[in-house]
């Protein structure tokens, strides 16, 4: 088995004495090493180095440039564009498509870290197969080919595919070549939005997802749909949120979020409606018969929902969900009175058993107010699978014997679905299993032939996530391992099997893919399909707008707001959400995802269960304690997080860790949520929010691997906010502070002021010394925290662009991390009983014009740059960590040992950046402005004789932000983005009163409420 | 007979250390050997031991092509002008003159002949690559763009740092591409930068 074992325990301890050098041996080296010194006379390597010219130029490589791809990213299913740095004909980074229409040149964190799926040292070398003892063996690819093609010929049975791949060409051949031999192919994600799907067809007969234009919407409200995390298309749906939810020209949309757990997208929304799980219904309709009661506009035929409606008042909802029935009625008026509106269900709204009947009355609910076919727009028809109920088929097929041959696909369904749905055991009845795995996931080690398939980075492919969008992908590198394109496998296999197969003639995949393409050319009217081929490549696709389909209440429109029957009888509700890194466990092998923190508890590498502090005290557990959950279905053991964001009836563990396999990173680690639930109930999808379970306190006590320090801001004013009312008025934070009537917000007494002024004049006195009298800019960074959600897309872009090291759980707990941008997330509000407020901030090094971490350094590394940056100098740097001691931020990340080491195993090293020094143990580190960025424009500019512009410098984290929250630029040019930026009224200065004068300036959050 | 043995590797050492020092030309920007005429002298592989720097896997000559023959050096560092790396020509570079140039004299003719196995074998994944042996290698930590130099110095300013490779039928290192001072000396008489934070991040 290509299976890399995991590093020895003492890899991070430092380096013991070696037993082994004795003095003899310690001289030699010492003279061997002087004496090699000598011969080559510098600090530098003695190690020959070797240069190996290419043998034949590629035209679109030039040594130390960039070259920049257009293709598609497959972490999920929203189909996003990517633009892909290679740099010597390697994936560097991945960013955003700026031409492409879902994403528009913005990724998130599992976007990103599609890198390490592609370097992966857990990714197979080459095909396996099953020997009689049960272990897999590498096999070459011709005996591989040859054992797929001798079992096709005779498959005994029926052959069927199971395939997580986007829909687009590859999955067209490969339902056309299950379909030649007789057989059957299910499309499978979980998640995979069937009871939307359900209610669209019985509110208006058309069985598809529609998309949703957040941007426009003046009042959203999200029934347990985490649009923000995992829900349909994040990205585009975060920078709708932005542009809605971001505070501009006096106002922004309103944003309340219902169900039972209050998730990173609850948690950016102004209120928190802790509904019952499975209650959702009933607030939907409730809000649904106040607006056609009350109000006007709705379209016509919607009276005849009245007589539906009737029975589905306030009162009714606020006895089962538990919320007010004034407050429903007020959302209500809100909701209609606010044009255009948008409700959305999903997420854990969308995985209970009454989920059907939620996301009909958000459809109702939408159609009242009049935001179907302005906010929700039918036609665009998101991609969506076939649904668990076909996988349900197929796993009966394979359960009663039916199935020879059955072809796993980009799917990983013996982990992803609960052990109780079966799917396992079915699966080991079919004779001959195929995977297409790249790494060795629960799924492969089931099956008897391992074809690891090309990375998407790797391969030729396209894929069509929505309407209107024909989205391409190209190899950008030569494959890592011995892999191969699974759609050549199909070909070639095709090719050798004849009869049935024989009409499948393409010699390789890609002559396959132009062909479909030049069919693309020719029903657009191009007169040159290569030309149109070409633009297509370049551009990552073709893209136009999607249709809107106009849409009636269908005939049978209706939904019952009844309360699911729930699993088992414990006394708390479980709540299995999908984690924002991980989703369904397909990031759990990803060190990025891994350790970038969730976005709501800041726990990094682990599981958790969440649990009300009225029920932890119940239950007499405090945070790290271990807690056991108890279902009909099986058992769970995980530490406890303490969340005032879950109800008190409810338990909520994320998905995605607990794999079995999955490589070095992901197996055995955490536990799997899936454990405790059971298989569908007949509604054709998995009820991940419908099982209730007994908790009990268990031995143990793990330390989360938490990166916040103290969850409260404790009155120091790190992220300002500000109500809506007052914003408005174009308030500072301190006129806001004074007009709600708090004591006044004195930043400092008038004797520091004082001595500020003098510090400011000796500044200005030493700035007409040396390089520091010239012409500089002075480079800047500007955060709307009113735009900013927490997503920590950000933060992945950081690690991606600055070689930054992972450094593991262990070293987490110890505050060792060395995420040099990090979102800070801090809790407002009572600390019991009320909801937590969040207030999320970016923090990176503010680069300040007076920085206390410059005048400690001993060895002037820490230093001030003419341009305004806040230089860190490693190799000057000797390690005091005196600059991190005196850093009021706590920007600076010390190296404590060599973390590169650990954390770019082969082939991970090919990932790093060429222009950012790979730091040592021992150095201080932190975050540099991507001064390579600044230093690779400035170079740019210079060669074409020109100033710098405006937006030409963006650094990693800004590039990546969907929210579009930060903005860099030069301080000193007045036209730039960042100086009318500063302009605004709510900027502020964190830790104004210390005199630090930081180059970051943020805008302070704005919300709805406490207008009083 | 510890101590001896310790004592005489070390002994052994120092005067290999010695040898090479010796050697090794002085850093001064003058090359030693070569005639001043444009001719190149005729040299056989089997000279090279005698000449200053590391042998190579063909005896390129620097003299002949950029002294004899007055090539440019971005003819072959194609990227010099617009990137950090200079570009190491590919041999289908080499190959463009080569294949009708096979060379004047049996010395030349042998390793023209290595270079256009090299060429030939480009389709034999197992064939052994052309690894030339890398002179000046710049640590990690900072940071050379070759373009901005090439942009301000223009474009015959290679031999700054490099020396007059258009003498030297092998190429040693001149300077010290490592010692701070070399560039910094240069950098304080022409006025420019001398922030860390520009080559050092």
């Amino acid at each position: 088995m290509a299976h890399r074992g995991t590093p020895p325990d003492d890899h991070l301890a430092p380096p013991a004495p070696s037993e082994g050098l004795d003095r003899r041996r310690f001289l030699t080296v010492l003279g061997v090493s002087g004496a090699g010194a000598a011969a080559l006379s510098g600090c530098s390597t003695d190690k020959v180095e070797k240069l190996i010219p290419y043998l034949v130029q590629s035209e679109d490589q030039v040594p130390g440039l960039p070259t920049v791809y257009a293709s598609t990213c497959t972490e999920c299913a929203a189909g996003c564009g990517l633009h892909v740095v290679t740099r010597e004909a390697r994936a560097v980074k991945l960013e955003g498509n700026p031409d492409h229409p879902v994403n528009r040149g913005t990724l998130c964190a599992r976007g990103q870290a599609g890198l390490q799926g592609l370097y992966n040292p857990g990714r197979l070398r080459g095909p396996m197969a099953r020997t009689a003892e049960g272990r897999h063996e590498p096999i070459t690819w011709d005996d591989a080919m040859a054992r797929l093609a001798e079992r096709l010929r005779a498959p005994g049975g029926a052959v069927a595919a199971l395939s997580g791949a986007g829909e687009g060409t590859f999955a067209d051949l490969l339902t056309a070549w299950v379909a030649a031999l007789g057989g059957q192919t299910v499309r499978w994600e979980p998640f995979g939005h069937e009871a939307l799907r359900a209610a669209n067809r019985r509110v208006f007969g058309l069985d598809e997802l529609p998309a949703h234009d957040f941007a426009a919407a003046r009042h959203i409200v999200s029934f347990g749909a985490d649009f923000l995390e995992t829900w349909l298309a994040p990205v585009e749906q975060q920078r709708g949120f932005a542009e809605a939810h971001g505070f501009r020209d006096g106002q922004m949309a309103k944003c309340v979020y219902v169900g039972p757990r209050r998730s990173l997208t609850g948690l950016n929304a102004d209120e928190w409606l802790a509904t019952a799980p499975g209650t959702e219904a009933a607030v939907a309709l409730a809000m649904a018969q106040v607006i056609l009661a009350e109000r006007s506009g709705w379209p016509s035929d919607a009276s005849a929902l009245r007589p539906l409606l009737a029975e589905h008042t306030p009162e009714r909802a606020a006895e089962r969900s538990g919320i007010e029935a004034e407050r429903i009625r007020q959302l209500a008026r809100e909701f209609a009175s606010a044009q255009p509106s948008l409700a959305v269900a999903g997420g854990i709204a969308g995985q209970h058993r009454a989920a059907i009947e939620v996301c009909a009355a958000v459809n109702i609910l939408n159609y009242v107010a009049g935001n179907v076919g302005t906010t929700v727009r039918f036609g665009a028809r998101l991609q969506a699978g076939d649904g668990y109920a076909g996988l349900q088929a197929l796993q009966s097929a394979m359960d009663a014997g039916r199935v020879g041959v059955v072809l796993v696909h980009e799917t990983n369904p013996v982990y992803a679905l609960p052990r109780a749905a079966g799917f396992a055991a079915a699966f080991a009845k079919v004779p001959f299993k195929v995977s297409t795995a790249s790494v060795y996931d629960e799924t492969a080690a089931a099956c008897d032939l391992i074809l690891p398939a090309h990375h998407a980075l790797e391969r030729w492919d396209d894929l069509r996530p929505r309407a209107g969008v024909h989205s391409l992908m190209q190899p950008v590198m030569e494959p890592v391992y011995d892999t191969r394109h699974p759609g050549d496998v199909l070909l070639q296999t095709a090719r050798a099997v004849g009869g049935p197969l024989a009409a499948f003639t393409a010699p390789t995949f890609e002559a396959h893919l132009r062909a479909a393409w030049g069919e693309v050319a020719r029903r657009r009217g191009a007169a040159d399909a290569q030309a149109f081929w070409r633009e297509a490549l370049r551009r990552g696709g073709v893209f136009e707008e999607a249709p809107v389909t106009p849409v009636r209440l269908a005939a049978g429109a209706g939904a019952s707001g009844a309360t699911p029957a729930l699993d088992g009888d414990g006394p708390l509700t479980l709540v299995a959400y999908p984690s924002p890194m991980l989703t369904d466990g397909r990031g759990a092998n990803r060190p990025w995802l891994l350790e970038n923190p969730d976005p709501v508890t800041k726990i990094t590498w682990q599981s958790w269960i969440e649990l009300h502090p009225d029920t932890a005290r119940t239950l007499d557990v405090r945070e790290g304690e271990h807690l056991q959950l108890t279902s009909p279905h099986g058992t769970v053991t995980a530490p406890v997080y303490v969340y005032g964001g879950v109800r008190r009836d409810v338990v909520a563990v994320p998905l995605g860790l607990g794999h079995t396999e999955y490589g070095e990173f992901a197996a055995g680690r955490g536990v799997n949520a899936l454990d405790l639930l059971g298989g569908a109930d007949g509604n054709g999808f998995l009820p991940y929010c419908s099982t209730r379970v007994v908790a009990a306190k268990v031995r143990g006590y793990t330390k989360l691997a938490k990166t916040e320090g103290n969850p409260r801001q404790l009155g120091r004013g790190i992220v300002e906010a500000m109500p809506v009312a007052l914003a408005a008025r174009g308030l500072t934070v301190k006129e806001a502070y004074e007009a709600m009537g708090h004591p006044h917000h004195e930043l400092n007494p008038e004797s520091e002021l004082e001595a500020i002024e003098g510090w400011h004049q000796a500044q200005v006195e030493k700035q007409k010394f040396g390089a520091y009298a010239e012409e500089h800019p002075k480079w800047g960074l500007a955060v709307d925290l009113s735009r900013c959600t927490g997503c920590s897309a950000c933060v992945t872009a950081c690690y991606a662009e600055n070689n930054i090291p992972w450094v593991g759980e262990e070293e987490v707990t110890r505050g060792r991390e060395m995420s040099w941008m990090r979102i800070e997330r801090y809790w407002e509000g009572d600390e019991d009983g009320a909801p937590p407020e969040a207030r999320f901030i970016p923090v990176m090094c503010q680069h300040c014009d007076n920085a206390p971490c410059e005048p400690v350094c001993p060895v002037y590394a820490s230093y001030h740059t003419p341009d305004g940056l806040n230089g860190q100098v490693y190799n000057r740097c000797v390690g005091t960590r005196y600059c991190g001691n005196n850093c009021p931020y706590k920007v600076r990340y010390f190296n404590w040992f060599a973390y590169a080491k650990q954390a770019f195993p082969e082939p991970m090293n090919l990932q790093l950046n060429p222009e950012v020094t790979v730091r040592a143990r021992g150095v201080m580190e932190k975050c540099t402005f991507c001064v390579q960025r600044i230093r690779a424009a400035q170079h740019h500019a210079r060669l074409e004789d020109r100033p710098v512009r405006d937006g030409e410098i963006v650094t990693a984290c800004a590039q990546a932000c969907p929210s579009g929250a930060l903005t860099f630029g030069d301080v000193k040019n007045p036209d730039s983005r960042l100086v009318a930026t500063l302009a605004n009224p709510r900027a502020y200065h964190v830790f104004e009163e210390i005199n630090v004068r930081p180059a970051v300036t943020y805008l302070a959050k704005v919300y709805h409420g406490g207008e009083a | 007979m510890r101590k001896v043995a310790v004592l005489g590797s070390l002994l052994a050492l120092g005067t290999a250390g010695g040898i090479l020092l010796a050697s090794r030309p002085s850093t001064a920007q003058q090359g030693p050997a070569a005639p001043d005429s444009l001719a190149a002298p005729a040299l056989a592989a089997g000279d090279t031991a005698a000449l200053p720097g590391p042998r190579q896997p063909i005896f390129f000559r620097h003299d002949i092509h950029a002294g004899q023959f007055k090539i440019n050096c971005q003819y072959c560092h194609y990227s010099v002008g617009v990137a950090s790396e200079p570009g190491i020509p590919s041999v289908e570079t080499c190959m463009g003159c080569h294949l009708v140039i096979a060379g004047s004299d049996s010395g030349g003719r042998a390793e023209i002949r290595k270079l256009r196995q090299f060429w030939n074998d480009r389709n034999n994944p197992d064939a052994p690559r052309l690894e030339w042996v890398r002179i000046h290698t710049l640590a990690r930590h900072a940071h050379f763009p070759h373009m901005r130099h090439i942009k301000a110095m223009g474009p015959a300013a290679c031999g700054t740092c490099h020396g007059d490779v258009s003498r030297m039928p092998q190429v040693w290192e001149v300077n010290n591409v490592n010692n701070m001072g070399f560039c910094i000396d240069c950098h304080l008489a022409r006025g420019v930068s001398r922030d860390c934070f520009v080559c050092h991040y």
